[in-house]
């Protein structure tokens, strides 16, 4: 099969310094791909490499038959791809409502299904849907980002550390809330500071160091290698 | 005093007042959650949507209030013009460098007003009008018409951000821009229905200041403060905020004149500003603090 997103060697970084150098990747279609590394490693920025959010100066982006390297923000949500930031990812003095309606904003015509398929993911956010969303607690805030991300039907979803701050209860929730959106036939990419536990419940990942490949592998073979325990878990 | 004279002689021109004021601070407060920066050339646009429609008054002798439709556009069309010619250019600068160019604005739009319509004070309609009774409360017919406008005016912005899709818009570029623009949200077309809102209620906001008192160069820079007063108590980007906001500085003016000298009454805006911004600066309904 082939991928839905391939970076291949890609240099980048944000105005002159290089932070990704010759970094690849790829996401298959249905799978969840985790992006893990120590502090600084270039996490974040290899993801939001993707979203065309830096300047690209070596390599190139495909994503399901296009070349975006270089594409504009708003052009690579049309094309499919969705982002949800680590922080500010709601708007806080909308309503749960509003604020997936917002993320169907480019979508013309009725946006009834798009409710109907957040919705049913999130079953809590239905019943609280008038509800502002600066006032819910850290994870469903999180369900909120991603149903406003999740609103123009994205084949790809881009979560960069959707679990920070968020009680062991929750981050399993939220992990369970990416499968079941994976099976509905979106991708995802994420970036976690949880590693282990990252590890444990992806179908992929890969570990950067120092804006560099270091390992790649499925979530089981990298929790089982001996580097990446040592980098992770402390020997 | 009596009950009825404390209404009559300070609530009701002070409520009045603060309707104006509120029509002003609420472009500004939309100015302010959407653009970021203070709109300094706010209270000489209100200026010149009064001479506008002066000029529709004088030039086909209809009444002021068939002519405040067409000052609206014309003044909401001025706005527009000036973000793109000059605002538009300082986007990507640091937000001082438009507050000060919209401080030339200001100057420009009062030059402009100085050479078409002159210098000397003008007024709408001549005569002097009595208030009708009721109930005891005196209140002149203009007085209500303000009071209404500025109801009407508000609810329909009201509802419009609250449940029309470009609303909305503006209320997601408020709250969080950047998420706004990863939503696919047009922030030019937000921009440019922001300052057609702000600057059609600024013209509103000048014609019930010429229609109460009369119109005069300075009238609206001299309302530019207590307009910020009332934007900033009512706490920033809140619509709702500024019309409170508004009112309350109205009535503080009007009824500081039983306590202080008349001449001081417009230092009750700038101790109220002064007054939030230490004590309170998101404002008495939470909102941003710039």
């Amino acid at each position: 099969m082939s991928a839905l997103l391939s970076m291949e060697h890609l240099t980048g970084g944000y105005g002159e310094a290089d932070i990704l150098q010759d970094v690849s990747m790829s996401v298959l279609q249905d799978e969840i791909v985790v992006i893990v590394g120590p502090n600084g490693a270039g996490k974040s920025t290899a993801m939001k490499s993707v979203f065309g959010l830096l300047t690209i100066r070596g390599g190139k982006m495909l994503f399901d038959g296009d070349d975006i390297t270089g594409w504009a923000p708003n052009r690579i949500v049309q094309r499919g791809i969705c982002y949800v930031p680590q922080v500010d990812n709601i708007f806080r003095e909308m309503s749960i409502q509003e604020n997936l309606e917002m993320g169907g904003f480019l979508k013309t015509g009725d946006l009834s299904a798009a409710y109907d398929r957040v919705y049913e993911l999130f079953p809590d956010l239905k019943e609280r849907r008038k509800t502002l969303a600066g006032s819910l607690s850290g994870g469903q805030r999180q369900m909120v980002a991603m149903g406003r991300a999740l609103m123009l039907d994205p084949k790809l979803l881009l979560l960069d550390e959707p679990t920070a701050g968020l009680s062991p209860k929750y981050m399993e929730q939220i992990f369970q809330i990416c499968r079941d959106v994976r099976d509905t036939g979106v991708a995802i990419l994420l970036v976690e500071q949880h590693a282990k536990q990252a590890l444990a419940f992806a179908d992929r990942g890969y570990v950067l160091a120092a804006g560099k490949n270091r390992h790649e592998g499925t979530g089981a073979d990298l929790l089982a290698d001996r580097e990446v325990a040592e980098m992770f878990l402390g020997g | 005093m009596d009950l009825f004279e404390l209404l009559n002689f300070y609530i009701v021109p002070g409520v009045v007042l603060g309707s104006i004021y509120a029509l002003g601070a609420v472009g500004i407060t939309l100015i302010f959650g959407i653009l970021r920066y203070a709109h300094l050339a706010h209270g000489d646009l209100a200026t010149l949507g009064a001479f506008l429609a002066l000029a529709v008054v004088t030039g086909f002798g209809v009444s002021p209030y068939a002519a405040l439709p067409v000052a609206i556009l014309g003044t909401a069309a001025v706005a527009v013009g000036i973000d793109k010619v000059f605002y538009e250019h300082l986007r990507e600068r640091p937000k001082i460098v438009t507050v000060m160019a919209s401080l030339g604005i200001a100057l420009m739009i009062r030059a402009v007003v100085q050479v078409v319509w002159g210098v000397d004070t003008q007024t709408y309609t001549r005569g002097i009008v009595r208030p009708e009774d009721y109930f005891g409360i005196r209140v002149r017919d203009r007085e209500l018409y303000t009071i209404l406008a500025m109801v009407v005016l508000v609810g329909v912005l009201q509802l419009f951000l609250t449940r029309s899709k470009w609303g909305k818009a503006m209320r997601a570029m408020s709250d969080n821009p950047n998420l706004a623009l990863l939503s696919g949200i047009d922030n030019k077309k937000v921009v440019m229905l922001t300052w057609v809102i702000a600057g059609g209620l600024c013209a509103a906001s000048g014609f019930f200041l010429g229609i109460n008192t009369e119109l005069k160069a300075m009238m609206g820079w001299h309302m530019l403060l207590p307009m910020f007063a009332a934007a900033i108590l009512g706490g920033v980007g809140r619509v709702e905020g500024a019309v409170l906001g508004g009112l309350i500085v109205g009535v503080a003016e009007e009824v500081s004149v039983l306590f202080i000298p008349s001449e001081y009454k417009a230092a009750m805006a700038f101790a109220i500003l002064l007054f939030m911004l230490l004590v309170r600066p998101t404002g008495l309904l939470k909102g941003k603090v710039l």
